[in-house]
Formats: structure tokens, C-alpha cells, sequence
């Protein structure tokens, strides 16, 4: 068992050290066309939802604002770890968080500039007439890939935009999480509490007496009527290194060895996930 | 709404698979191609029979074509598995398995049967460990308390498997720890 069981666990090596191989920027820069300015990301195909324009939207004004080098946001460990891969761990984290994590501006910008230069470089190949088949293939392949990565980040803009609806109102009163958020995604949380606001006023809250129409009473025994991400939610944890021991309570500490795999509440957990120590499964 | 029902409280098979599919597999290809630039990274160039290293979904879409034959990893082999079965029914602790064992192999078993040996005793294999591990698994709910629980080793579908009950049984938990020392 021990000959074989070391070379199969390769792969573990691998997941634990950021799972996809590391890339050389050269190289993923060397497509054909190199006409790109991070100022418009604009996706050129009609189908894109709305969640996408205001990703890019948002992605390009920061682009802008301030130079790449200088991303405080993006983790330190980018050098083993290929922006598809960050993007996928973010978005599995979103995805199982019950609050809002850091928003991820820069990676997502520079994915989505990324995508837009492999699309122009697949519409240029097509033109050509004299491609042969195996050129098809690999045209056909960066294609797919593409959508791939577009799938992925649509899935976690989606995913953000859905928590933002969610706790619009929250958001409006909680500066902490305002930290957590894009320009763009403020806007909408705030336009979303607004418009629903209005709602409840006109449809119902009108009519009620002046003591009971207010969206922010907190009556005893009933829960409060604006929705807050619930961080004692409990969530599955890998470490993805050795990380500092975490206290529950008086009598129970738990240090997690990396590769260490845990069941516990969201709340212990979010400053170790927004370092980068860890990741939800 | 932006996300549907489906797709909030948990992560789906659908969305694991492809998740698993960024992974590097070795194959055969039967086509050569030029090293090609893609947004994860420079794979190939393919050298027919030279073997190359690829992602899963790539390798998949060339093997569907028939260009390519796929090398099966290591851990997808009767020895191995049935070394970690045998290993799961005598100790306590999950064994180890790669993490993302049951979508690789299913994607595998599903394209490739024909580049792998003895299918049928791997499906039957990788059928009772998981078996085995899901008793195990339910064995583990009594140990479940409000503030941990230690999985190491269980693999990504069994983690999404459990996920539901689990985490309604911890959040219940809570509530009742909370309740009892607020009375206090």
C-alpha cells in the first residue's frame, strides 16, 4: 500500500498547496492581440445579465482608480495560486459564508480584462480561412474555456448580489459591512432598500397605527424585522495552513493543523477566511 | 431573484464536478496540438504518443472526440481502493482519499471506461467505501456539539452530502445552548 498510497496522494500535495499549478504571466499575455485597456470591460456578447455589467462596471472604476501593483485586498499568496483558482475559492467561500465577505475587485478585473483578450484572440483566429483541424480544436477549447470562467464569475456575482438584496437594510445601517462592498454594490443595496421600503409603506405600513408602522421596531418575544446574516451559522472549514488556535469557549481550544477539515460556526472562523488561512467547503 | 432556491443553501453535484474538472489529468493524445495560452494557464503542446498534462475538462472533451486516450491516476486502480476499503473497515478515522475522489472518478468511469481496468470491480469498490464512510459519517452525528466538529479527510460529496443536516443540527444546538443560559 505505501508505494503506490505516495504517489496517488500527490494530488493531495497539490490541492493543499492551491490545488491548479502555477502560471507564468508571460506566457497567458502572449495571445495575439494585445489591444486591451483595462478602462473598458465591456463584454461584447448580448447575453449578459445585468449582475455582469455592474461587476465590470464597478471592476473597471476601481481599475482606474488606483494602479494594480498596490491591491492591499488580494492575498499574499497569488504567487502559487492562479487567479482562476483564487476566483474559484472566493467564489466557493461566498457561496457557504452567511455574510458578505471582502468584495474581490482587482482579481475580478483583471479576470474579466483576461477574458476579454482570449475573446478577441479566438474572433481573430476564426477569421482565418486556412485553419486545419487541430487549430479548430484548440480555437474551440480557449472558447470553452472562456465560458468557463465566465460561468464562474457570473456565479459569484450572483451570489453577492443575492446576500446584498437579501440584507439590504442591514447594509444600509451597518457600516461595518459597507467596508465589504463595492461601490456599485452599495448602490444597489441601497436603491433595493429604498425601492422595498416604499413597498411595505404603501401596501401595508400606511394603514397601521403610527406605534406599529415603522420597519424598524424590534418587538418583544418576535425576531427583528431586518434581516441579518446569522455568523453563528456553522460552516465546513480546510485549513490551508497551520493556523492559530481558536478559543468556543472556556474549556475547548482547537488549532488546526493544515489540511485539517472542521464542522463550527461561521463567526470563529471569518477573521482566519478573510486572511486567507482558510477556506469553506 | 438573483439566485435561485437551489442554489442557496449549498453547493450543487453539477457545480462540484466542475469545480473538479480544473484538476490536471495525464493523458495519451492522439492529435497534436501547439502549447496554447489559456486564462489558467499554458498546457500542451500535445505530442502524439507522448503523454501531457492536462485539465480534466479538456481531456474529457478530447476523449469524447476519441482524440486522445486518457491515463487513469493512480488512485483509480482495484489495489488501491480496495487497500483504503479495507483500511476504512478496521480504523475508527475516515481514510485517505483524494478530496475530490467521487466527482473524478465518476466523470471517469462515466467518459473513459475503456482507458481504465477492471470497471466494474472499481465501481463496486468505490460503491462500498462509500458505504462505509456514510455509516461512518452517521456514526459521527452523536458526537456533534455546538461549538466543533472535526472531519479530517472526508471528501468534497460527502461533506456537500451531510451539509444540510449537519449544520441545521448545529444551528439547533446553539439555540438551545443560548436559551438555557439566558433563563440562567
Amino acid at each position: 500500500m505505501s508505494s503506490s498510497s505516495t504517489s496517488a496522494m500527490d494530488w493531495e500535495a497539490q490541492y493543499a498547496a492551491g490545488v491548479f499549478e502555477a502560471n507564468t504571466a508571460a506566457l497567458l499575455r502572449s495571445g495575439k492581440s494585445r489591444k486591451s485597456r483595462i478602462g473598458s470591460l465591456a463584454l461584447d456578447s448580448d447575453d449578459e445579465d445585468q449582475d455582469i455589467t455592474m461587476a465590470s462596471a464597478s471592476a473597471s472604476a476601481s481599475a482606474r482608480a488606483r494602479p494594480a501593483s498596490t491591491a492591499p485586498i488580494l492575498d499574499t499568496r497569488q504567487d502559487d495560486e492562479s487567479p482562476i483558482s483564487q476566483l474559484t475559492r472566493h467564489w466557493i467561500n461566498e457561496r457557504h459564508a452567511p455574510d458578505i465577505l471582502p468584495a474581490q475587485e482587482d482579481l475580478l478585473a483583471s479576470l474579466l480584462d483576461h477574458i476579454r483578450r482570449q475573446s478577441d484572440a479566438v474572433q481573430l483566429l476564426r477569421g482565418e480561412p486556412s485553419a486545419s483541424e487541430e487549430e479548430h480544436i484548440r480555437i474551440m477549447l480557449v472558447q470553452m474555456e472562456v465560458e468557463r470562467v465566465k460561468f464562474i464569475v457570473r456565479s459569484y456575482v450572483r451570489t453577492r448580489l443575492f446576500k446584498i438584496e437579501k440584507f439590504a437594510r442591514f447594509i444600509m445601517t451597518d457600516t461595518t459591512i459597507q467596508t465589504r462592498i463595492t461601490t456599485a454594490e452599495r448602490a444597489h443595496a441601497s436603491r433595493h432598500a429604498h425601492l422595498t421600503d416604499r413597498h411595505f409603506h404603501t401596501s401595508v405600513l400606511q394603514s397601521l397605527p403610527e406605534t406599529q408602522s415603522h420597519l424598524d421596531d424590534t418587538p418583544i418575544f418576535m425576531p427583528p424585522m431586518i434581516t441579518k446574516p446569522d455568523d453563528s451559522r456553522a460552516v465546513f472549514v480546510h485549513a490551508l495552513r497551520d493556523c492559530p488556535p481558536i478559543r468556543f469557549h472556556e474549556d475547548l481550544t482547537l488549532e488546526m493543523k493544515r489540511g485539517h477539515i472542521s464542522l463550527m460556526p461561521f463567526s470563529f472562523i471569518e477573521q482566519l477566511l478573510v486572511r486567507g488561512d482558510v477556506e469553506l467547503l | 431573484m438573483s439566485l435561485p432556491q437551489s442554489l442557496r443553501t449549498s453547493i450543487t453535484p453539477p457545480e462540484l464536478e466542475f469545480i473538479a474538472s480544473q484538476q490536471l489529468i495525464e493523458i495519451i493524445p492522439l492529435i497534436a496540438m501547439e502549447k496554447t495560452a489559456f486564462i489558467s494557464g499554458a498546457f500542451g503542446p500535445l505530442q502524439p504518443p507522448r503523454r501531457a498534462k492536462i485539465p480534466l475538462w479538456i481531456a474529457i472533451n478530447l476523449k469524447l472526440k476519441k482524440k486522445c486516450h486518457i491515463v487513469a491516476p493512480e488512485w483509480l486502480s482495484v489495489e488501491f481502493l480496495q487497500s483504503r476499503l479495507d483500511e476504512e473497515l478496521s480504523e475508527p478515522g475516515y481514510s485517505r482519499l483524494p478530496f475530490r475522489y467521487a466527482e473524478v472518478s465518476k466523470v471517469l468511469l462515466d467518459v473513459a471506461s475503456d482507458d481504465i481496468q477492471n470497471t466494474d470491480k472499481i465501481r463496486s469498490l468505490l460503491k462500498d467505501l462509500r458505504e462505509a464512510r456514510q455509516a461512518k459519517s452517521r456514526e459521527g452525528l452523536e458526537e456533534l456539539n455546538r461549538s466543533e466538529l472535526s472531519l479530517s479527510n472526508l471528501s468534497s460529496m460527502e461533506i456537500n452530502e451531510i451539509r444540510p443536516f449537519f449544520v441545521h443540527a448545529m444551528g439547533i444546538l446553539t439555540h438551545l445552548h443560548r436559551d438555557a443560559s439566558t433563563e440562567d
